[in-house]
């Protein structure tokens, strides 16, 4: 119940998977079998990838650029020519949701990445070799997490003064990162500390094996299981804060494309103009919708005892 | 029981230390001179020069920090260079709104959680669970300020003002100000829609969650309770698991309310609810910088103290759970 | 039977009497007093030390708070507020004021020569830090000759004495010795009881910050009957949508400023509304950068030019003729603006049209740029700065971007908030050209920080002394005609130079409920409540 409970915690939006004590091999066979079985999972995938596509082939996909004004088209109803009308400033919404998807997506799956890479070293050196280590890391996790992730988010990307463009992708993608490392170092600790226990690791101790390979043989593939599933489910989360920081207005800045920016400037035109506001926030809910169903399959699929 | 306190309460110490040098650096982090701000239009150099004097800004920063710091130990949270007002009075002006929008958002996610969950584990992979979960996985993945928007369209919009899209009434009689609108039924209306739209991405996690820890218990108390006879005894395994999965409910409750504080800030700036969010918010953007340091460090506190109770109920419960 | 004479007198008499009747109705109605008055502001008040705050929104409640020693009408004309009669020597250096009897503080104190010199004084005191000391530079003295008479001594003649004292940001506010020395700077910034103390027709109730400010009526004010108001209820209301929203369901009776994009909106939700603008005195600019630091240090004393607009062929290419001032007006405020390149904008006394100098002529744009070095294959190439204070500048800047791209030009626009665009642009950072809009010009004089040289807001950074040597030739000349030329020379020389760039006007709006009577629009220089009343 408590070790539930702890990755309860760790997880925060949903309830994951304890590691899974299946060999490696099998288990990836098992999961994708279980998977195929799922509809829902199935459907987030494809979704998922969809969204992916549309995101890299954008220039191809989208009937007009994302940030082309035209003076004598402002707010345009959808029609044959603006399948999502137009905004104030006369640009296309559907190019400019297409176009958005770039950065949901790349800050979303980036972040998840960064935040792993950096979560996944301090987590297996905190579980692993304990004590001050232990204590270093877990107190650097307790700060970052005593802050409310959005609110830390916001202060992170005013620090780094919210820009457009390349930078301003990484910015974001850097905020949201920090503050999701907690998240998986927390984990990774956990699984490390539950297996640490067996008796196999003790006999590679016998044996004279050295640390690193341990760590990389026998622990590191236990843990991947539910960070795997973590991962997943939180590129949803970070997508949402993401949304939410370019709602607040430190996000990415115009005129690149944002789902959460046109959300909240749109906002302003929603007596007249309602679809304007919806058409990116639909964006947003199906892509973190995709991700969060693909990411509950998985999670099901690696161990369904839990269902 | 009282030894684990004690330990916890020291471990906070080293914690509430860190989170204060790191506000303090990450202000510091923030490019900006809070003299422009104060002086705006009137901008003149001179002027600005010695003002940066009178305000300690010029002097090296550990200096700053250990004004700050001691101010802070005497109760003193400051002022705010703009306005001259002092923090802690403007904070606490602010603080009543956003708990009640916290709560109220709580209150209607647990109406909404309670019910949805008990039915999902009840009527296992049946329609009634199939719903309740496809209703939470999406209330899961709509962010709140959407889910705003979609309330502002619903019910504000498109019903001709029923229910006002902004703005705030005080609850009678917690009136801050000299002058204020405070009624019941203002009050309602205006943290009705703001309050569902941060209660139900918590109502959705917190029904999956009371949904998997009942069939937990369920399962376990089928197996051992293997040969129940009758209605009655499935009655109070259901009642039992219900008591036993509502704790770890209740304790993962208390921690959303972290996320609950980041969501009030998006949500109170979408209705212009004149909460700690918005006033978070306005600091930021004014770069008024005392402000933003005594709202974050206030924040952090309260987070950190209310993990800690958080903690202590959950050991406290502990012994009582007969599992694992 | 046949109608007597008699008969035909009554029924004129009748007709007579009931057209009398009916033409007292037709007459104004009488002010009805009490009520409260409920103002939008659409951003927050910084705070109330009306002497150093910046923002028009403390302005305004400094100028229902406190009060002055003049005011000034829409068509140029000063009317007195604590002072009754003024009078200018003949050799232009001494104006001497007669302080009107009995006007009062709201402490109880008398408003007497004292406490005008004591107010103008401590605005001189560099120590108070006051943006307005500029104003005052040419005041050698003030002197109380008795309770009621002021002589302020010149050192050389000021033409705008009075506008100043009228319409510069708040205009002159007298402060109470009193309370002055009672309190300290930051019981008044933060509005502690007592502290805020004017002699104005409102008196300071309670300020929460960004939220909400209470004026209520001050019983000693000197117009005896007014203000007709109880209360002034300022709300901070940041969002047009949201102010729109209360506007309609009769939550607020009065926005004070506007954003002009919604403006046909309110008037299609409100028939009956008061839509109240005039011509612009604020300027919409889009100045470019002019030097640069020489050794790398913001502020330094050394400059070199600004590697892409230090070049005044670029500058002309650009702002002369690459920017088609019509089409910015007409996507951004929908052609509810005036086009214009003089730096006086077009509702400011003393004001020329200078649009014949710049016609938009990209082709003559094109061959400007291929002179100064750029072409196909070196495109000209640089930034746009502005902030998110209303949306109004980004899409001007999306409108520049486009109409560079048709002369060649490739521009990248980046969008801060307010605060680091002032950082930036005050501390002479790295910018190429903003898109902004500066404080309102009640005449060429008042804004002393535009295009001077030894100003902060001199953001652009030039170091031609020509302008500051117009400037103060506009500031002393005495003749109204004279100065008016001057005034032409000083618009035509920046528009040859380019050291300023204005792109049209900024249009101000105020809007009122039908039953808000009694106010006078003044654009951003008056806002007075004290003639308002409701008729509810």
């Amino acid at each position: 119940m408590k070790r539930f409970l702890l990755t309860a915690v760790a997880v925060g939006e949903a309830v994951p998977a304890a590691p899974a004590k299946a060999r490696s091999e099998t288990l990836w066979a098992q999961t994708s079998r279980r998977l195929k079985r799922s509809n829902t999972a199935v459907f987030g995938l494809l979704v998922v990838v969809a969204l992916i596509l549309v995101a890299a082939f954008a220039d191809v996909l989208a009937p007009y650029s994302a940030t082309d004004t035209n003076p004598n088209a402002m707010f345009q109803m959808p029609n044959s020519q603006h399948l999502l009308g137009t905004d104030q400033l006369g640009r296309d919404m559907l190019s400019r949701i297409i176009y958005g998807s770039r950065v949901s997506l790349t800050v979303g799956l980036s972040s998840v990445v960064l935040a792993v890479f950096i979560g996944l070293p301090l987590g297996l050196i905190a579980g692993y070799y304990g004590r001050l280590y232990d204590t270093l890391v877990m107190r650097a996790m307790d700060v970052i997490l005593s802050f409310p992730v959005i609110l830390l988010a916001i202060i992170i990307m005013v620090m780094f003064t919210p820009t457009d463009g390349f930078w301003g992708i990484i910015k974001v993608t850097m905020a949201v990162a920090i503050v999701r490392i907690p998240i998986y170092a927390r984990l990774v600790r956990g699984s490390v500390l539950s297996i640490k226990e067996k008796e196999y690791i003790e006999a590679c101790h016998a044996l004279g094996q050295r640390d690193v390979k341990v760590l990389l043989k026998h622990i590191l593939p236990n843990c991947l299981a539910p960070l795997i599933v973590a991962g997943t489910l939180s590129v949803a989360t970070a997508i949402i804060v993401e949304a939410s920081l370019s709602f607040l207005g430190v996000g990415i800045q115009p005129p690149t494309p944002s789902w959460g920016w046109d959300l909240k400037a749109n906002v302003a035109w929603i007596q007249d103009n309602a679809w304007l506001a919806l058409a990116p926030g639909f964006a947003i809910f199906i892509t973190v919708l995709s991700f969060n169903l693909f990411g509950d399959g998985l999670r099901d699929a690696l161990d369904p005892r839990l269902k | 029981m009282r030894d684990y306190i004690i330990k916890r309460l020291f471990q906070m110490i080293p914690t509430i230390i860190v989170i204060t040098l790191v506000v303090f650096a990450m202000m510091q982090a923030i490019p900006g001179d809070p003299i422009i701000s104060l002086l705006g239009d009137a901008y003149d150099e001179e002027d600005a020069e010695k003002l940066r004097g009178e305000y300690g800004l010029n002097k090296p920063i550990y200096v700053q920090y250990f004004r700050w710091v001691s101010k802070l130990m005497r109760g003193d949270w400051g002022e705010s260079i703009l306005s001259g007002r002092s923090i802690l009075n403007d904070v606490l002006i602010r603080l009543p709104v956003t708990i009640e929008l916290i709560i109220v958002a709580m209150i209607v996610a647990l109406i909404i959680a309670i019910p949805a969950g008990i039915i999902a584990a009840i009527r296992q992979n049946t329609w009634g669970d199939y719903t309740a979960m496809s209703t939470a996985m999406i209330g899961i993945s709509i962010p709140d300020f959407f889910l705003g928007v979609l309330l502002l369209l619903l019910f504000s919009i498109s019903m001709n003002g029923f229910l006002p899209s902004s703005g705030w009434v005080y609850l009678p009689g917690t009136c801050p100000s000299v002058v204020c609108e405070a009624s019941w039924w203002g009050n309602f209306k205006h943290v009705v829609m703001p309050a569902i739209a941060l209660g139900v991405g918590r109502a959705a996690i917190l029904t999956r969650l009371l949904r998997a820890s009942m069939l937990e218990i369920i399962r376990m108390e089928y197996v051992t309770t293997a040969r129940a006879k009758g209605l009655g005894e499935r009655l109070v395994i259901l009642k039992h698991a219900l008591k036993n999965a509502l704790i770890p409910t209740v304790t993962i409750m208390g921690l959303q309310i972290g996320f609950l504080i980041g969501g009030a800030i998006v949500v109170e700036t979408l209705f212009a609810i004149p909460g700690l969010g918005t006033y978070g918010i306005n600091a930021i953007i004014a770069r008024d910088y005392q402000q933003v340091q005594g709202f974050i460090l206030l924040v952090a506190i309260s987070f950190v103290v209310l993990n800690f109770l958080v903690d202590l109920v959950y050991s406290f419960l502990d012994p009582r759970i007969r599992y694992n | 039977m046949h109608r007597s004479g008699r008969f035909y007198i009554y029924i004129s008499l009748a007709l007579a009497c009931l057209l009398a009747f009916t033409a007292s109705i037709a007459v104004a109605a009488e002010a009805k007093r009490g009520g409260t008055l409920r103002v939008a502001y659409g951003n927050k008040i910084a705070n109330l030390d009306f002497h150093t705050a910046p923002g028009y929104e403390m302005m305004w409640v400094a100028m229902n708070i406190g009060c002055g020693l003049v005011n000034i009408t829409p068509d140029g004309q000063f009317v007195g507020d604590a002072a009754e009669s003024w009078e200018l020597s003949d050799d232009h250096l001494t104006w001497t004021f007669k302080l009107r009897d009995g006007v009062q503080f709201h402490d109880g104190t008398q408003v007497d020569a004292k406490a005008v010199k004591f107010s103008i004084d401590r605005l001189i005191d560099p120590e108070t830090k006051s943006g307005m000391r500029g104003f005052y530079a040419a005041v050698k003295e003030v002197e109380a000759v008795d309770p009621l008479t002021v002589k302020v001594h010149l050192q050389q003649p000021y033409a705008f004495f009075l506008h100043m004292l009228a319409g510069y940001r708040t205009g002159l506010v007298l402060y109470s010795p009193e309370a002055t020395a009672k309190y300290d700077v930051n019981d008044r910034k933060k509005g502690k009881a007592g502290a805020v103390v004017g002699c104005g027709p409102f008196k300071f109730v309670e300020w929460v910050p960004n939220d909400h400010l209470i004026m209520d009526r001050f019983e000693g004010y000197y117009q005896k009957g007014k203000p007709y108001l109880d209360r002034v209820h300022i709300r901070i209301i940041k969002d047009p949508v949201t102010q729109m929203a209360a506007f309609k369901a009769g939550e607020i009776d009065f926005i004070a400023s506007f954003t002009p994009e919604h403006v046909g909106t309110v008037k299609a939700q409100n028939p009956g509304v008061q839509v109240m603008t005039g011509k612009e005195t604020t300027p919409m600019v889009a100045p470019m950068k002019v030097t640069v630091p020489a050794d790398g240090k913001q502020m330094s004393k050394e400059r070199k030019p600004h590697a892409v607009f230090g070049d005044i062929k670029v500058r002309k290419a650009v702002a002369c003729h690459g920017l088609n001032r019509e089409e910015i007006v007409k996507i951004a405020f929908k052609g509810a603006a005036t086009p214009w390149i003089g730096m006086n904008p077009p509702g400011t006394l003393d004001t020329v049209n200078v649009n014949g100098k710049c016609p938009y002529n990209p082709d003559k744009a094109k061959a400007m740029l291929k002179e100064a070095g750029y072409g196909p294959d070196n495109p000209l190439k640089f930034e746009v700065i502005t902030d998110n204070e209303k949306a109004v500048f980004n899409i001007i800047a999306t409108v520049i971007k486009d109409q560079m791209s048709r002369i060649g030009a490739q521009v990248n626009i980046k969008l801060v908030d307010k605060v680091t665009w002032m950082n930036t642009m005050l501390k002479d950072g790295e910018w190429d050209m903003y898109v902004e809009d500066l404080l309102s010009l009640l005449t060429l004089d008042s804004n002393a920080y535009l295009s001077v040289t030894t100003s902060s807001w001199n953001g652009a950074r030039h170091t031609d002394t020509h302008v500051d040597d117009l400037y103060a030739k506009y500031a002393r000349e005495m003749n109204p005609t004279k100065r008016a030329a001057v005034a032409k020379e000083l618009q035509e020389y920046m528009v040859d130079k380019l050291y300023w760039n204005t792109v049209s006007g900024s249009p101000f709006y105020q809007i009122a409920q039908s039953s808000v009577k009694g106010y006078t629009f003044n654009a951003e220089f008056e806002v007075h409540f004290e003639n308002v009343w409701l008729d509810k």
